[in-house]
């Protein structure tokens, strides 16, 4: 009934001293990348370096939360196209990537929430993604457990009902495109870590690795919260992105309890049950920018308290673990998808955030095309690193984020 | 039942107060000290529960929760773990994932089925077709999970937290534990030492060996010595003991979270505790490292000390013929023990080559245990509990069978290093005591104990000693204290003691064995998640060659007992196998993992240690928002409040929240609305001015002595972030105020964008300490005379002064005036005159401890006009009628100054001041593709568009910031913010709100204000 245990990513090859295109970072977004490099493309002399192993970093740490209901219009296109993607790749991939498509209830708080809601909602209608919203009531009667008295700190006023959006097995993502790409030939090397990469002339010429020079005229650094950084060591390119920690926590697991992701802005806090029973929470982040994966104490406590207040009944329930990741944040809440413009075969994807997982498969698609073609494609202009310095924002969130002092 | 044995002197039950108990509808008997598990172990009760995948039985087995085995539903709550719940009168206990009960589960078949389950199953199966894949997760989800939660179950009992402060934490109330409390306290140190179970004593608890000799003689066995040490510890004044306390979380700088199970005689039924200590002591013992073989945890299988104290500490004989698989002492100084209580020990199998202490095994021989050398347990029988065990030699080639109905079987110990790693020590394989062991401790923290691999009692006490002694090091060795004697005298103390120690043995030889020579189908290495030998292996196959891997992969050690069982097997077993595979190694005949020369690499623990209910985190956490010195009267008065930013705030008084007669009221008439919340701030200093010019986009040197200024300020994106009004003191001194939102940021903006200047100058946040009443409405002035007039005490030249102060007229106190009086010779208040509702209006400041007084004076004065509250609402529908902004509603994060319509307020000529915003606000000004504000009303007196509407034609060109039906102009109007090329008055906007099916609405941009555009009611 399965064959033979064969290596999910084929034999392990030596790394060659040339390839097509060197992708750093062994996440989603790389494997992504790869994946329709090679499928779309034909572009399969591709290798990846992945300085610990594959989905080490943000890949395996999000709460594989999928969505489309952003709040601009550049936004909410890109990640409707991501969520109609899972369906296809499950299919194409052969790999069960086992799409829970429960719906997002993002609970309202106030009269200026439920405004700003109210546009969200707009915007997803406008653009064909359905997203309601809801009274107090309605909302219960998705969720039981919630509490819609007004005995809490913020009473529920109503919420945002999203069906098309849910749950995705994160690892089996990164496996499943990690095997997709291989079989098209791309080279994954785990273990090996980029440590420069070299231009001429301001063209990309080749790139360092801790098993050797590797020549190239491409290279695309997707390498998650570590970007910024190796993006501005490597060829000193300066983004305007801070690194925080971002955590998240499991519950013992049980049985079904929650049947929708629910989420609240103003608790700072998400729960959605993860098909294994376990509940699935996370939220903010520690406001101060940091390289570290370090989990906080006050922060494990801030989630129970706020789950004791919505979701009182999760009050009898254990927490089994929490962890956290590094969320690459731009002041915009918008990612930087960028190449060929400060030097020549250098393309950079990042600034993600924590919108990395439910967008991994998308910006993939969108930057094998660019790297492929060589010119933006429309949907991911938007997205240049220029606006910055053109103070022109992207507007993704209402507020403005203030998360390091200078901005 | 079983027979209880009632008088051994380790004992921690009382057998002569019984506890009753329901157990699924029936009374149970269990006695005081009983955990749930063992009450109902001594009831007979063997199946507590069925595993997760495979629904196979599962038995007590380790005594410490590693485990999800005899997790069990408890009052309603899942996943309680049993074996160290204390029974209480009147429990109600449910069995889980059953389906009938644990001892007869209809899902018990698909124990059968692991053939169709292997290591990732799940990954290739129920995709194809698409269509089955929505039905299979629902049964999915159904077989997953254990227990069952109620959405509306409430939580009973009282959770509380506590945050003390300690010179030492030391985790583990053992004996190194409390030799380091001790050595600690003794230094005149404050300590608290955290021990998990509900009393101090650790391994030496329930053992009756010598403490000195390491021998089975009685002269002080090693219980005594604990119950000495712990009544050392429980009297020291200078040690707070927390007992029945999980350590849950280890954290840098010393900061280590628990939570506390409370007795009869507590407040509370569960408490988080964090320390922020000086300096920690870790000697949290080992746990023991499961032995491997099929069907390793069939009900009847168990671990060392969890027979061993069944026994001593709970009265319990586990079995009548037992059999041993193990490979430490430890095990054999059970057996011995145990015999000695009248178990029949058929026989004692060790894996152990060599290392016995000579002791045991004499007194095993004098027992006539027979004793196998080289043999281990392969493979337990029995369908629902063990009947009979199959032991064979290392190489498998020899096997007997036992009839039996006990296996204790444990491969070696592990020390419990989540502590450690939490707090960030790197962890190293050490070859000699087969531990995994901190490299590279944190800062200010020290291990001790058996964790450490030490055997020998003393050299465990000696060892917590010199942790404790070091500990004091830390606290005593601050900057200022070199050349202490003290300190010189403490460290010729820990300098003895080192040498002392190392007289005294090391640590002990640790056993390798992971597995028996099985194939391992049903070998398990997480009992929680199912995962076998056999799982391990095809994840390693497919190329998951990381025990971090393959942990995710094949989810070992994810479950509610987390690391607890395959913590360390895992990366034994990964190094074995993955050495043994490359090189073609065929059969796992060889059990040692050092002769194939792999490095096993340990997987991540993460917090909590130990599962911790939401409920004790969450604490004794009250809501904590700010309230205004109205709060009280304000309620009093009607108003129906909202949770704003971080104050609670009147947003309606009535329930009418177009709030109709508040906004008339204020419009023809006068009302009052609370303004505390606004940001309120003095500057002062010989730079004072620099920094407003700096943060402020106008020129601050023009605001006049009595005039207030109204400004904005802006990000470095020439965004707008705040506005306010600023008001000169005096030279270099002002008073400005703040939106609520940004009263928290203020200070540190400031502080951060003149970080480089080097300037003098302080800013005080009396956002707090003054109140604020807003006067509004044609009568105000009329109110506002009354108010100043009262007081008529002054004469002379003060009076003709204070005449002219309490002139109040349009002339005197015009529009952007700003006076102070001094109401009834008592109250200080900074008056300002301005317009935000866009009636005559006054903005009254005062000290806060003055705020309820002056309130009085002024409702009281306003009394003969009828005078109202108004809320926040309606001030919101007021103001927008003037078409005065809010930000965050009229604002987002990418507007700036010039889309608002506010670029008037920006002097661009003071380029010295390096105004934050300025470079960005220049570059946007010849930009067309910004949005603007814009003022509309709505078509055919249509009804105002919702908040959040979009502007759109074919694409998105705008939203509504905000629209009301206006009681004022009769007409819906509302501001939005839109592509320029919408902005021009005359223009025809598409209105798409949510909900609307394509049907658009339509409304006009129309020149702004909508009400009173000449302003006259404002400024006259």
């Amino acid at each position: 009934m399965f064959g033979k245990y064969k290596p999910l990513l084929g034999e392990k090859t030596q790394l060659k001293s040339s390839y097509d295109v060197v992708i750093i970072g062994g996440g989603l977004h790389s494997l992504a990348t790869a994946y329709f490099l090679a499928k779309e493309h034909g572009i399969t002399d591709v290798a990846i370096i992945e300085k610990n192993y594959i989905g080490f970093g943000g890949a395996g740490r999000n709460t594989a939360i999928v969505r489309a209901n952003q709040r601009t219009q550049y936004n909410v296109p890109l990640y409707k196209e991501a969520l109609d993607l899972w369906p296809v790749l499950t299919k194409d991939l052969d790999y069960n990537l086992m799409f829970n498509n429960c719906g997002n209830l993002n609970l309202m708080h106030s009269e200026a929430a439920m405004k700003a809601a109210r546009m969200t909602i707009a915007t997803a209608q406008f653009h064909g993604v359905e997203s309601h919203l809801l009274d107090a009531k309605e909302a219960k009667e998705l969720v039981p457990a919630l509490n819609i008295s007004e005995d809490i700190t913020f009473p529920i006023h109503g919420a945002m009902f999203h069906p098309p959006g849910g749950i995705v097995r994160h690892d089996a993502v990164v496996w499943g495109l990690a095997k997709g790409a291989s079989k098209y030939g791309v080279e994954i090397h785990q273990q090996t870590e980029a440590t420069a990469v070299n231009t001429k002339n301001g063209k990309i010429v080749s790139v360092e690795t801790s098993r050797g020079t590797i020549n190239t005229s491409k290279v695309l650094i997707s390498a998650g919260g570590y970007s910024a950084s190796l993006i501005y060591g490597m060829l000193g390119i300066k983004l305007p992105i801070s690194v925080l920690t971002i955590q998240a926590m499991v519950t013992q697991p049980l049985k079904p309890l929650l049947n929708h992701v629910v989420s609240s802005g103003a608790y700072h806090c998400y729960a959605n049950q993860t098909l294994k029973g376990e509940i699935a929470t996370g939220a903010h982040m520690d406001q101060w920018p940091n390289y570290t994966t370090q989990t906080t104490a006050h922060y494990i406590k801030h989630q129970a308290e706020a789950l004791s207040e919505f979701l009182p009944c999760l009050r009898g329930l254990r927490f089994m673990r929490i962890w956290s990741g590094l969320a690459d944040m731009t002041p915009d809440m918008a990612p930087i998808l960028d190449g060929n413009d400060q030097i020549e075969g250098f393309f950079m994807n990042c600034g993600w955030g924590y919108f990395g997982f439910k967008s991994c498969t998308v910006a993939g698609k969108y930057m094998a095309e660019f790297m492929a073609k060589g010119e933006a494609p429309d949907m991911i202009k938007p997205f240049n690193l220029r606006r910055y310095e053109q103070h022109k924002l992207m507007g993704e969130t209402a507020e403005l984020v203030t998360y390091t002092p200078n901005n | 039942m079983i027979n209880r044995i009632n008088q051994l002197p380790t004992l921690r039950v009382d057998p002569a107060n019984k506890v009753i108990f329901d157990y699924k509808g029936k009374d149970y008997v269990g006695v005081e000290g009983d955990t749930v598990a063992t009450a109902l172990y001594h009831n007979g009760v063997r199946i507590f529960g069925r595993s997760l995948k495979y629904h196979r039985p599962r038995g007590l087995y380790s005594l410490d929760g590693e485990c999800s085995n005899t997790c069990m539903e408890i009052d309603g709550i899942p996943n309680v773990r049993t074996e160290n719940t204390l029974v209480k009168q009147g429990m109600r206990v449910k069995e889980q994932n059953v389906k009938g009960s644990a001892e007869n589960d209809m899902m018990g078949f698909i124990d059968k089925l692991d053939w169709m389950m292997p290591a990732g199953f799940y990954y290739k199966t129920m995709h194809k077709p698409a269509s089955i894949w929505p039905i299979a997760m629902k049964q999915i989800r159904k077989a997953a999970g254990l227990g069952v939660l109620s959405p509306d179950f409430e939580m009973p009992g009282k959770f509380d937290q506590i945050f003390p402060s300690a010179d030492v934490v030391v985790i583990g109330g053992g004996p190194a534990g409390m030799n380091a409390a001790l050595a600690a306290a003794d230094k005149g140190l404050r300590v608290i030492i955290m021990e998990s179970r509900p009393w101090l004593g650790g391994f030496f608890d329930y053992r009756t060996f010598d403490y000195k000799d390491a021998q089975y003689k009685n002269s002080k066995p090693l219980y005594s010595r604990a119950r000495e040490l712990a009544s050392k510890v429980e009297s020291h004044a200078n040690i707070r003991v927390f007992k029945h306390t999980s350590v849950v979380g280890t954290y840098t700088n010393n900061l280590v979270t628990g939570f506390q199970i409370g007795t009869e005689n507590d407040k509370f039924n569960e408490r988080y505790i964090e320390i922020r200590a000086k300096s920690v002591v870790v000697a949290a013992g080992c746990i023991e490292r499961p032995l491997l073989f099929e069907n390793n945890e069939r009900p009847g299988v168990m671990q060392v000390a969890c027979v061993h104290r069944l026994a001593r500490t709970y009265g319990l004989l586990a079995g009548e013929k037992a059999i041993f698989s193990v490979g430490h002492d430890l095990g054999l100084e059970a057996a011995v023990d145990l015999f000695d209580l009248g178990m029949k020990i058929l026989c004692v199998a060790d894996v152990r080559e060599d290392g016995q202490n000579p002791y045991l095994m004499i007194e095993l021989a004098k027992r006539n245990i027979p004793y196998l050398k080289g043999w281990v347990a392969s493979k337990a029988h029995g369908s629902k509990r063990v009947n009979k065990v199959t032991m064979t030699t290392l190489d498998g080639t020899i096997s007997r069978d036992f009839e039996c109905d006990l296996v204790i079987a444990s491969a070696g110990l592990t020390p419990i290093n989540g502590h450690l790693t939490l707090a960030h020590a790197k962890l190293r394989y050490d070859s000699h005591t087969n531990f995994f062991v901190a490299d590279t401790m944190p800062e200010k923290t020290h291990a001790a104990g058996r964790m450490l691999g030490l055997e020998d009692s003393l050299s465990i006490e000696v060892s917590g000693k010199l942790a404790g002694l070091n500990a004091a090091l830390d606290c005593k060795l601050m900057p200022q204290s070199y050349g202490n004697t003290e300190i010189d005298a403490l460290k010729s103390e820990i300098d003895s003691f080192t040498a002392q120690s190392k007289e005294l043995p090391g640590p002990a030889r640790g056993s390798k064995f992971v597995t028996a020579p099985v194939k391992g189908r049903k070998s398990f290495i997480c009992f929680d998640e199912d995962t076998t030998i056999k799982n391990i292996k095809q994840a390693i196959d497919m190329g998951f060659d990381v025990p971090e891997l393959i942990k995710r992969f094949t989810s070992a050690g994810t479950g509610p007992g987390q690391g607890g069982i395959p913590g360390h097997n895992l990366p034994l077993y990964v190094a074995k196998y993955t050495a043994a595979s490359s090189k073609c190694f065929s059969s796992s005949g060889s059990s040692s993992i050092q002769s194939l020369g792999a490095t096993p690499k340990p997987t991540n623990v993460r917090p909590p240690l130990v599962p911790t209910l939401i409920a004790t985190y969450a604490g004794s956490k009250h809501i904590m928002m700010k309230r205004t010195p109205m709060d009280e009267m304000q309620r009093a008065d009607g108003g129906v409040f909202r949770k704003i930013g971080v104050w609670e705030r009147a947003r309606y008084f009535s329930d009418d929240f177009s709030c109709r007669k508040e906004i008339e009221n204020v419009r023809n008439n006068v009302g009052m609305l609370d303004g505390s919340t606004l940001g309120k701030f003095r500057i002062h200093g010989p730079d004072a001015l620099k920094v407003l010019q700096r943060v402020y986009v106008s020129d601050m040197s023009k605001v006049k002595t009595g005039r207030v200024k109204y400004s904005a300020m802006c990000n470095d994106d020439g965004c707008v972030i705040d506005d306010g009004v600023v008001v000169k003191l005096a030279e270099n001194d002002y008073y400005f105020t703040t939106s609520t939102a940004r009263a928290g940021a203020t200070i540190e903006w400031l502080r951060y964008h003149t970080r480089f200047d080097g300037w003098d100058f302080y800013v005080v946040n009396l956002t707090d300490s003054m109140g604020v009443i807003n006067l509004s409405g044609p009568n105000a002035r009329k109110v506002l005379q009354k108010v100043v007039s009262q007081d008529n005490g002054a004469s002379g030249e003060d009076a003709s002064n204070k005449a002219s102060i309490q002139d109040v007229s349009n002339e005197a106190f015009p529009f952007s005036g700003y006076k102070e009086f001094m109401i009834k010779n008592t109250i200080p208040v900074k008056a300002m005159r301005l317009g935000f509702v866009g009636e005559l209006s006054y903005e009254l400041h005062v000290p806060s401890s003055y705020m309820v007084s002056l309130w009085n004076i002024v409702k009281e004065a306003g009394k003969e006009f009828n005078i109202q509250n108004f809320g926040v609402e309606a001030q919101n529908v007021l103001r927008m009628e003037k078409c005065h902004i809010i930000l965050g509603q009229e604002s987002e994060q990418r507007t700036n100054l010039l889309d608002l319509g506010l670029g008037f307020l920006w002097d661009r000529s003071k380029k010295d001041a390096k105004t934050i915003g300025a470079v960005a606000l220049r570059q946007a000004e010849n930009d067309p593709t910004r949005f603007r504000l814009v003022g509309f009303e709505m078509e055919n007196n249509g009804r105002a568009a919702r908040d959040g509407a979009l502007i759109v034609d074919d694409k998105v060109r705008g939203y509504v910031c905000t629209a009301r039906d206006s009681f004022s102009l009769n007409k819906a109007v509302g501001m939005a913010l839109v592509e320029s090329h919408l902005a021009k008055v005359g223009t025809r906007i598409q209105i798409f709100e949510d909900e609307c099916g394509g049907e658009r609405i339509y409304g006009t941009v129309v020149p702004m204000p909508f009400y009173d555009p000449d302003g006259k009611r404002m400024k006259s």
